[in-house]
């Protein structure tokens, strides 16, 4: 059921089905998160979805995860960044970033240097449309989170600007403006005017949830398994084996928000965003007006 | 003026009777420089010389050839100031150079907007005098620099190294002390950190993608910001050939500093009451070289005089570390055995 805070300018949510052939072809977006399991909870099934569609897509971890993962400080690192690079694998993606701030601490690092990386980024990797945090979400308490996404947002229309770092030209980096953004429903009551139905791209979701094992439940099932085998006890939803136990514990437990989202538009699984679409008419208003109405000298 | 020996007690270069006024139990580790008789702007209160203080002389030939100098400096007028001399004797010996300017300048100027309009012009112009291949500038607010991300700053810095493949810098020098302008002080300290970082691989890894390479900075010249300086020299470079680039390059910074047009002013000046001053010439272009050469580069020349040289500039020079690896091999094979 739609609240105020739900809906699109015009009033409408936009429904976004899957689209036939490859729409998206030669399209460029960055998926930047802030932690392992960010992206593939908030947006596994949209990325699958745009990468199927023609996208080719990046993704940026702007933490280093050293928080998280049941090891040493140390250790997390070393393991989420394992898991980075085998999730991001698991969703497509062509190409892995990290830029490793210290993870719960973000806020106090300096802003313009993470969002000047982010221009670098973008324009070196020419992204038309960006997947990340909405910077004005409420009851968002990370502060990793909200530090991202405003040096995302910030980042979309500088990059577009030759004078801000113009030094980027002279390794023939081009100035290129971001005019797509998705923005994560990330905590209850976050605006959003954009379901994406993900139902024929959840098991790509799913073997993405799979590779977050420091920390984003990819091995629960295993566990729980054990867990129940010491007791003498077993799930037959669980399997036989520590892969099966980790997809089908997925599937169960861990998808409840995707399918909530989709039932009111009787989806199998969606994933809401706040989208932002600020791509230009090929032909200005100002084109228009002097194409009908310009006469000779 | 007081004269005295090196820190640690080994004898100074510049010969000189002792201070009159200091007992003779204490050793003086700083040496007063002379005072400018015309203005503030060039060596600084003291320097402190070390015992392995060279004079770099000029080289024949171009044995630079293929290397890359980036002079990196707040404001306009910093580098033409300080080390005009060194930058056009460098980069006639070989090296390509760039001018990278770290603020916009714009507390220098009528308005705030014309002042970072001239001194955009001047840097310009001051890289062309001294034979720079290309400007930069990173237009950070003028005297409000120590309110900048410093590692923003540094990163950018370790952008351009890496682009450029910069070997060699030359920029204010970090410990410059008592230096009361926050921008020499950031300014310098982004460009030292940044030499070592830009040839790290794991420092801004984004930066290879992009098809930069890593940049080694083997090489650093930090120059003295007058009068507030103390600075510690260890090479002074002769830039008696070089002495006309450094007055151009001083002539062109037209919105802001000593230089400029003053020339042509005071000749203005002298005309409406009559007068002239035969050293300044009949036209203004004449009147502002000879003004900066006159003027604005006596202390560089009272600095030569005290090392024999015509005109030099000072500076703590830091050159490549001795390659420890190869060191260590050579005294393996060596005086390696058999089991």
């Amino acid at each position: 059921m739609s609240t105020p805070t739900q809906l699109h300018s015009d009033g409408q949510i936009v429904l976004e089905k899957d689209r036939p052939g490859q729409p998206h072809r030669g399209k460029v977006f960055a998926a930047i998160h802030a932690h392992l399991d960010d992206l593939p909870y908030y947006a596994g099934g949209t990325v699958a979805k745009l990468i199927s569609e023609g996208y080719t897509g990046y993704i940026i971890r702007t933490s280093n995860d050293e928080k998280c993962g049941g090891r040493t400080t140390a250790e997390n690192i070393l393991s989420n960044e394992q898991d980075h690079v085998r999730m991001a694998r698991a969703l497509g993606f062509k190409d892995v970033f990290d830029f490793y701030y210290q993870n719960h601490e973000m806020d106090g690092i300096s802003s313009i240097d993470i969002r000047g990386r982010l221009i670098l980024l973008f324009r070196m990797l020419k992204v038309d449309t960006v997947i990340s945090f909405n910077p004005w979400g409420h009851a968002e308490e990370n502060p990793d989170h909200w530090v991202t996404g405003r040096a995302v947002e910030e980042a979309c229309w500088m990059c577009g600007m030759p004078n801000d770092y113009h030094e980027h030209l002279e390794a023939g980096v081009q100035p290129h403006p971001v005019t797509e953004r998705y923005y994560f429903y990330a905590r209850p009551g976050q605006p959003f005017n954009r379901v994406v139905d993900v139902s024929s791209h959840i098991q790509k979701k799913v073997d993405a949830i799979l590779e977050c094992k420091s920390q984003g439940g990819g091995d629960s099932g295993s566990q729980l398994r054990a867990r129940l085998a010491k007791q003498g006890k077993r799930l037959p939803l669980l399997g036989n084996d520590d892969r099966t136990a980790n997809r089908e514990y997925v599937r169960q437990f861990l998808l409840d928000d995707d399918r909530e989202y989709g039932k009111e538009y009787n989806l199998l699984y969606a994933e809401r965003f706040y989208y932002l679409d600020q791509r230009r008419p090929e032909k200005s208003k100002v084109d228009q007006y002097v194409e009908k109405n310009a006469v000779s000298l | 003026m007081a004269t005295g020996m090196a820190l640690g007690g080994a004898p100074a270069h510049p010969a000189a009777a002792p201070p009159p006024d200091l007992p003779s139990k204490f050793t003086p580790a700083a040496y007063a420089n002379p005072a400018s008789r015309y203005g503030p702007f060039a060596t600084p209160d003291y320097y402190t010389y070390a015992d392995d203080l060279v004079i770099e002389r000029n080289q024949p030939g171009k044995p630079h050839q293929g290397k890359v100098l980036a002079a990196i400096q707040p404001h306009s007028d910093d580098i033409p100031l300080y080390a005009g001399g060194a930058v056009a004797k460098l980069i006639d010996e070989g090296y390509t150079g760039y001018l990278i300017r770290i603020s916009n300048d714009e507390a220098a100027g009528k308005t705030a907007g014309y002042g970072v309009v001239q001194n955009e012009i001047d840097n310009h112009a001051v890289a062309k005098a001294l034979g720079c291949k290309k400007a930069f500038s990173f237009y950070y607010r003028n005297h409000r620099m120590d309110d900048c991300a410093e590692i923003e700053i540094r990163a950018r810095l370790i952008f351009l190294y890496r682009v450029l493949q910069v070997n060699t810098i030359i920029v204010m020098d970090p410990y410059n002390h008592y230096d009361e302008n926050p921008d020499h002080l950031v300014a310098a300290r982004a460009a030292e950190a940044a030499c070592w970082m830009a040839g790290g691989g794991k420092d801004y890894p984004e930066h290879y993608k992009a098809g930069l390479k890593p940049a080694r900075v083997r090489e650093k010249y930090y120059h003295a910001r007058s009068p507030q300086g103390h600075n510690l020299v260890n090479r002074v470079v002769d830039i008696s050939s070089y002495i006309d680039h450094k007055v151009r390059s001083n002539v062109a910074n037209k919105g802001k500093g000593p230089a400029g047009a003053a020339g042509a002013r005071l000749r203005q000046q002298l005309a409406q009451e009559g007068r002239k001053l035969p050293s300044l010439g009949n036209d203004d272009e004449t009147a502002n070289f000879q003004y900066v050469k006159q003027f604005l580069m006596d202390d560089w020349m009272r600095l030569g005089e005290r090392f024999g040289l015509q005109y030099a500039e000072a500076f703590r020079y830091i050159g490549p570390e001795p390659n420890y690896r190869e060191n260590l091999r050579k005294y393996v094979d060596t005086n390696a055995v058999a089991l």
